[in-house]
Formats: structure tokens, sequence, C-alpha cells
């Protein structure tokens, strides 16, 4: 029997793609832990903080960032917390271990989506291609996150600075048409 | 009134088609009638035709709240079949198909109907088993129906994309070569007339708002242009229908939901069949002026604004483009919506209220053009006899309570 | 096209919604109890109301969270959003 796992992603093989300004590369593997819980419990949210190092964020479309964790707000009980690769049993540990016996939902979705990073001055233009998202950025900046439509896939979109540059989250079967889709998106800018 | 002919467009001609006779009068209502017809839609008109021409009633008026065929009867794609799957909708549906074959004569109007076929595509393992009970129970009942191989169908269509490498390649097809379009407007035009020749007053910018009932009988009903009487009232209001039995004081099983549709540019003759496809969930037909005429799904939402959403109209045009790759750089032209009433079973509803005298001819959602002349027909016998006819009998509003449904969601599956 | 308020989201395109119809229809409690005409209302019949409408709402490509809408069906407009379990809100045209 095989002892080692070799992790694999839908995009493995596709090199960087997209225009100089609105730049596509996979970030494979990031740890994502589905936690659901009672953000009204301040049991819970201690216990998120023991784990994570910070609570998980009460406002919408909000990202609570400690180090290298990020915890994205999904709906009200709702959660992604993400972890640079290979942490995931880590995690996963942690938060079961600070929250055991509440009543609270930990799943690991590691291998359910990939995550796609579209960084550069065009990278808003391209999204607006297919999102009905309102990106202004009077509206939506840097630590903010939504879970929308991009092209008909079902995405969680999370914006990291003001270049801009953004994560976006998408299911493994839908990752490959969706990278293509944004190539193709971003054909004509530079 | 002057019969439509060869020698009357001649004699016309002479006087440069200034003199020619109006199609229907525009009479002020009578105080009362022996039956009246709410709605000047196709149904409403066509029941009222047969009234007069069927049970030899004219003491009949139809009463408009806009102007004849304003409705979804100006509004549809002009679909006509009747490969239904149960026997009640086949026997209805397939009557309405025989009077449209002989409908042009009947009005002396041409309604233009073509029987140019009316393909149903196949794209996967579940449709083309789906598709092949369906056309055996249809053929079980008397209606033509047959099965095409996708090489059939690319004969019938050439623009049609079957290549086996598309997303749903199509595997095949159900075709009824009788089924067809016809010219929505002239179907309403040519019902007034000829019921307004057998002496049909048709009453249009004239708004049903209310009921008078005694005892739990109809008695007429209250208008903006004043009270009317009737012995027996007919409401065939299609979207409307939940808000005339809220006036009369029932409910019903229905829901009004928008309903779109689109032409495109008119190009040179290159598609002469209906062409339907549930699985990528699109239709088309090309109309005698070249356009395509295109639809597909309902808005899920309650909606008299007679306008549908956007992402309903992306959906339609994405599928075009798959299944018709040349219409990707074409141009549309124009977009509207109706507002359809839909059943849960997806089957109309023809016959008595909870009101004793009134009836209800409605439910016939996206796909009641068809039924047009089979529904007046029915209808007409229903408010003749104040019994609905065998027809009619298994369309009771009744059936919600009975559980007797007659589900066609499939045959719906394309609201068309 | 709306703009529909998700009390947990924000506002957002009607896309990433999906509409499920007339809202605050009990469940008759006692189903065994009442008569075909009652059940076959509470199944079947809808008030399909030309004017303010109270119906349900998910937002399934969203917080996936379900709530209801007062809406005008003439105009489309939107005119109150509310939670599950809240009692609709007196809304005019
Ligand atoms: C976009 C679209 C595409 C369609 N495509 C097809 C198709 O391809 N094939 C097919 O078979 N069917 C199709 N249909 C369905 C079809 O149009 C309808 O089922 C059919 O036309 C209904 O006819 P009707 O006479 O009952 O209704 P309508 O034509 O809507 O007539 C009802 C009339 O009642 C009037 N009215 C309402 N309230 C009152 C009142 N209070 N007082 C007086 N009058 C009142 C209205 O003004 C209206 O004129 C389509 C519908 C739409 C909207
Ligand atoms: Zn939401």
């Amino acid at each position: 029997m095989a002892d080692v796992v070799t992790e694999m992603s839908p995009l493995d093989g596709r090199a960087g793609s997209g225009a100089d300004t609105a730049v596509i590369v996979e970030h494979p593997h990031l740890s994502k832990i589905n936690l659901r819980g009672d953000s009204g419990d301040q049991a819970f949210m201690d216990a998120v903080a023991d784990a994570v190092g910070a609570a998980p964020p009460v406002e919408a479309n909000t990202v609570m960032t400690a180090g290298k964790h990020s915890i994205l707000w999904l709906s009200p009980d709702e959660w992604l917390v993400v972890t640079p690769e290979g942490k995931q049993g880590d995690m996963e540990v942690a938060l079961a271990g600070t929250l055991e016996g509440q009543h609270v939902s930990i799943v690991d979705g590691t291998d359910a989506r990939t995550t796609i990073r579209l960084h550069g001055a065009d990278s808003r233009n391209v999204l607006m291609k297919g999102c009905p998202l309102d990106l202004h950025p009077r509206i939506f900046g840097p630590g903010q996150c939504a879970q929308s439509i991009l092209a008909k896939a079902d995405v969680l979109i999370h914006q990291l600075d003001d270049t801009p540059t953004y994560d976006i989250y998408v299911l493994y079967s839908f990752s490959r048409y969706l990278w293509d889709w944004l190539a193709d998106a971003a054909k004509g800018f530079s | 009134m002057a019969k439509y002919s060869v020698f009357s467009l001649v004699r016309n001609a002479l006087s440069y088609h200034e003199n020619w006779q109006r199609a229907w009068r525009s009479p002020d209502p009578k105080p009362e009638y022996d039956i009246l017809v709410i709605g000047g839609g196709g149904h409403g008109l066509a029941t009222a035709h047969y009234l007069a021409k069927e049970h030899g009633i004219n003491n009949v008026a139809v009463i408009e709240k806009g102007w004849l065929g304003g409705g979804n009867t100006a509004r549809n794609t002009t679909i006509v079949r009747s490969n239904y799957l149960w026997d009640e909708s086949a026997a209805i549906y397939e009557h309405s198909l025989k009077l449209w074959e002989g409908l042009s004569q009947d009005l002396n109007f041409n309604v233009m109907f073509s029987q140019r076929g009316v393909m149903n595509l196949a794209h996967n393992l579940h449709d083309w088993r789906e598709l092949n009970r369906r056309v055996h129970a249809i053929r079980l009942n008397g209606v033509d129906s047959e099965i095409l191989s996708a090489a059939q169908v690319k004969a019938e269509a050439p623009i049609l994309n079957v290549s086996p490498d598309s997303r749903y390649p199509i595997i095949g097809a159900s075709m009824q070569r009788r089924g067809g379009t016809a010219r929505h407007d002239a179907v309403a035009w040519g019902y007034a007339r000829a019921a307004d020749q057998r002496g049909v007053d048709i009453i249009q910018n004239c708004e049903v708002t209310g009921f008078v009932i005694n005892n739990g009988r109809v008695e007429g009903v209250e208008t903006t242009r004043g009270p009317i009487k009737a012995k027996r009232v007919g409401v065939a209001v299609a979207g409307h229908s939940s808000v005339l039995a809220d006036m009369a004081g029932f409910r019903m099983p229905v829901e009004s939901n928008p309903l779109q549709a689109l032409v495109s540019d008119p190009i040179k003759p290159v598609l002469d069949c209906v062409v339907m496809s549930s699985a990528v969930h699109v239709y088309i037909s090309q109309s005698d002026r070249g356009e395509f005429v295109i639809g597909a799904g309902s808005d899920l939402h309650v909606s008299y604004s007679q306008r549908g959403s956007f992402e309903i109209i992306e959906g339609i045009m994405g599928a075009l483009c798959e299944l018709v790759p040349m219409v990707s750089r074409m141009k549309m032209m124009r977009q509207w919506g109706g507002v359809v009433d839909v059943t849960p079973d997806r089957s109309p509803i023809v016959g008595k209220t909870p009101v004793e005298g009134l009836f209800i001819n409605c439910g016939w959602g996206t796909g009641g053009f068809k039924g047009t002349p089979g529904s007046g027909h029915a209808f007409a016998a229903t408010l003749a006899a104040g019994e609905p006819n065998d027809m009619a009998g298994p369309f009771s509003l009744d059936r919600f309570r009975t559980g007797f449904l007659i589900d066609e969601a499939g045959a719906a599956a394309v609201a068309h | 096209m709306f703009l529909i308020d998700c009390p947990y989201c924000g506002p957002r395109q009607q896309t990433e919604f999906h509409c499920h119809g007339e809202a605050h229809i009990a469940r008759p409690k006692d189903p065994d109890a009442i008569s075909d005409v009652e059940w076959a209302d509470y199944l079947f019949n809808r008030s399909n109301t030309k004017g303010v409408f109270y119906e349900r709402w998910v937002h399934n490509h969203g917080c996936r969270r379900w709530f209801n809408l007062a809406r005008d069906t003439v105009s489309d407009r939107i005119l109150a959003v509310y939670r599950m379990g809240e009692k609709p809100p007196r809304v005019k045209k």
C-alpha cells in the first residue's frame, strides 16, 4: 500500500496566465475548514480565537486575519478558516480541541475547492465581466469577502489588497472551466 | 358582413382600400346578456364564437379591459402542437389541433396556420428514454409523432449543432409534423370578426371590477362602464384569474409568473420547423418575416408587471448559442413578457367554480395558444349546458381536491 | 431584474437568489383531522396577489439563508425585507 499521498489539484500543470495587469495563479492546497457555530456564544468565540488566533468576524462579508490564518465570513453562523498549505490536519485538530463539547460543526473542505489568485490593476475589470457583485472600492475593498457567482460558477471572493488582488475559491469540478474563463476574460488587458 | 375573398379584394382595390368595412363593431354594453365572457384574448373570443356558431347562443358579450388579444395572445411564440402525454390532454389538445387545421376556412380569416413540424430534442439518455416513452404514448392516442436520429435532425434543421463534441450533444428528437405555428393577432381578430358577425358584442376598454352574486349565484358583473347582468358568466383572463376569483370570493391553485420571448434581426429563411430543447432550455422558430422567434423558461416569482428577469434572457441566449451557433453574432431586436397562469400540474382548468353560474377557463400557463380553439370549443359547450362537457370534465377545479391531477409538467418542460 | 437586500449579506443581484413562492402558509397541525377541501387549499391554492405580496426567497449563491420579501407585484418594487419567523411588516405600495 502506498504510504505517500500526493496532493493533486485539477489545475496542476497550468502555469500562470492572464495579462500583465491581471495575472492568474493557482494557490492550491490551502487548508479550508468550514466552521459553524453561534457567534453570540462567547465560549465559541473564545475557543475559535484560541485555535486560530482571532475570533470569527461577526460583520457580514468581512475577513479576520491572524498571522497566516484568515477567517472568512460565509453566513451569520458559518465561516471558512483558511490556513497555509500543509497545515490542514493541525488546524482541524486544534479547532476540535478548543471547541470540544460545544455544539459546532468543523468540516475540512480543503479538497473541495481550490484557490485562484487574480492580481493586477485590471483584475477588478476582469471580475466585473462575469460577476454580479458591486466590486467598486467604495463597496468592496481589502479585507472583504463575498460568495457570489462568477461566469455562472459559485465562488467565494476575497479581496486581499488595493492592487487589487483577489483570492477566488471555486469547487474543483468548476476550476478548470473558471480558469479558462478568467484567462479568456483577461485577454485584451495589458 | 362582407366575406373576405379574391373578389372583395379586387372590389376594394378600386376604391384604394379605403372603404373596407370594420372587422367588428364597437357597441356599448347592453344591460343584460345570456352569457358574458370576461377576457378578450384568444380563449374568450373563441368561446364566444363557438357559443354563437355551435350552440346558437348569440346574446353574448366579450368584455375586455384593454384591447383584443393584448394579453398573452399577442405575446406568445405561437407554437401549436398536440403531443401531450396523458389521455385527457391528448383529447383536448388534439381536438384543438384539428380545429386549427380548418380554422382559416371556418373564420374566413387567414390565421396563417403553418404545419411546419415541431421537433423536441433529446440530449442525453434520460431525455431519449423519456422521449421514446412519450412518442409511444402519444401514438397510442392516435396523435402523430415520430422519432428522428441525430442525422435526421440535421437534415431537417441544418443550422443545429449536432456535433457529438458539444456540451449537450443532440442524440435525436421527436417530431410532430402536424404541429407548427400560427399568426397570434390573426387568431384574436379572426375569432372576434366571426363572433361579431353572429351577433356577439365585443366590448373593449371595459374592465370587470366585481361580481354581483346573490345566494351563491352569479347575476352579473360590475364594470368600468357600468353593471351588466348575465345568466352565466365565463372567465377567461389567463394571468388575472386569481384576481377575478378573489372578486368572486374563492381561491385558485394558480400562480402568475412572467414569461418572456424575444426576436432577432430578420434573416433569409434558414429554419422551416420549430425546434425545442428542454435540456438546454430554449426553443426557436423562424417567422415569415425572417426573424427568429425565441423563448424558454418563466421566472418563478409572481408578477403582473409583464416583465421578466434579465438572467432568463441570458440563459436563453446561452442555450441558443450552444444549439444554433450561427446566432452568436445576430442581434436581438425586441423582447417582451406576459403574465402566465401556472397550475400545480401544468394543466388547464376548465369548468365550474364554487359560485353557481360562474365558470372559469384558465391555467393554460406557458402553453395555451395552441389550445385556443379547443379551449374555446369546450368552454362554449360548458357555458351553453351549464355543465362541463366530456373534454372539459377532467380539467375541473375540483381535481385539486380529489387528487386526479393531470401531470403535464414534462410536456411543458420548455415553457412555450 | 431585482436588487434584493439580503438581510444577512446586503444588496445583491437577483441572480444570486431563488424565489420559493408565497410566504406564511402554515402547514395544518393535524392533517388527518381536516377535510380534503382544507388540505387542497393548503397544498395548492395560493393568494397570487396583484399588489402587495409576501414571498420567500433564499440566497442560494450567497449565505444560503431563507428570508421574506414584501413586493408590489404590479411594479415589482420591493417594499420590505424581513427574516424568517418575523411578522410581515405592514407596507404600502
Ligand atoms: C412569452 C410567451 C410565450 C408563449 N408561447 C406560447 C407558445 O409558443 N405556444 C402556446 O401554445 N402558448 C404560448 N404561450 C401561452 C399563451 O400565450 C397563453 O396560454 C394563451 O394566449 C392564453 O390566452 P387567453 O386568451 O386565455 O389569455 P390572454 O390573451 O392573456 O387574454 C386574457 C384577457 O383578459 C383580459 N382581462 C384581464 N382582467 C380583466 C378584467 N378584470 N376585465 C376584463 N378583461 C380582463 C386581459 O386584458 C387579456 O386581454 C406563451 C405565453 C407567453 C407570455
Ligand atoms: Zn445572503
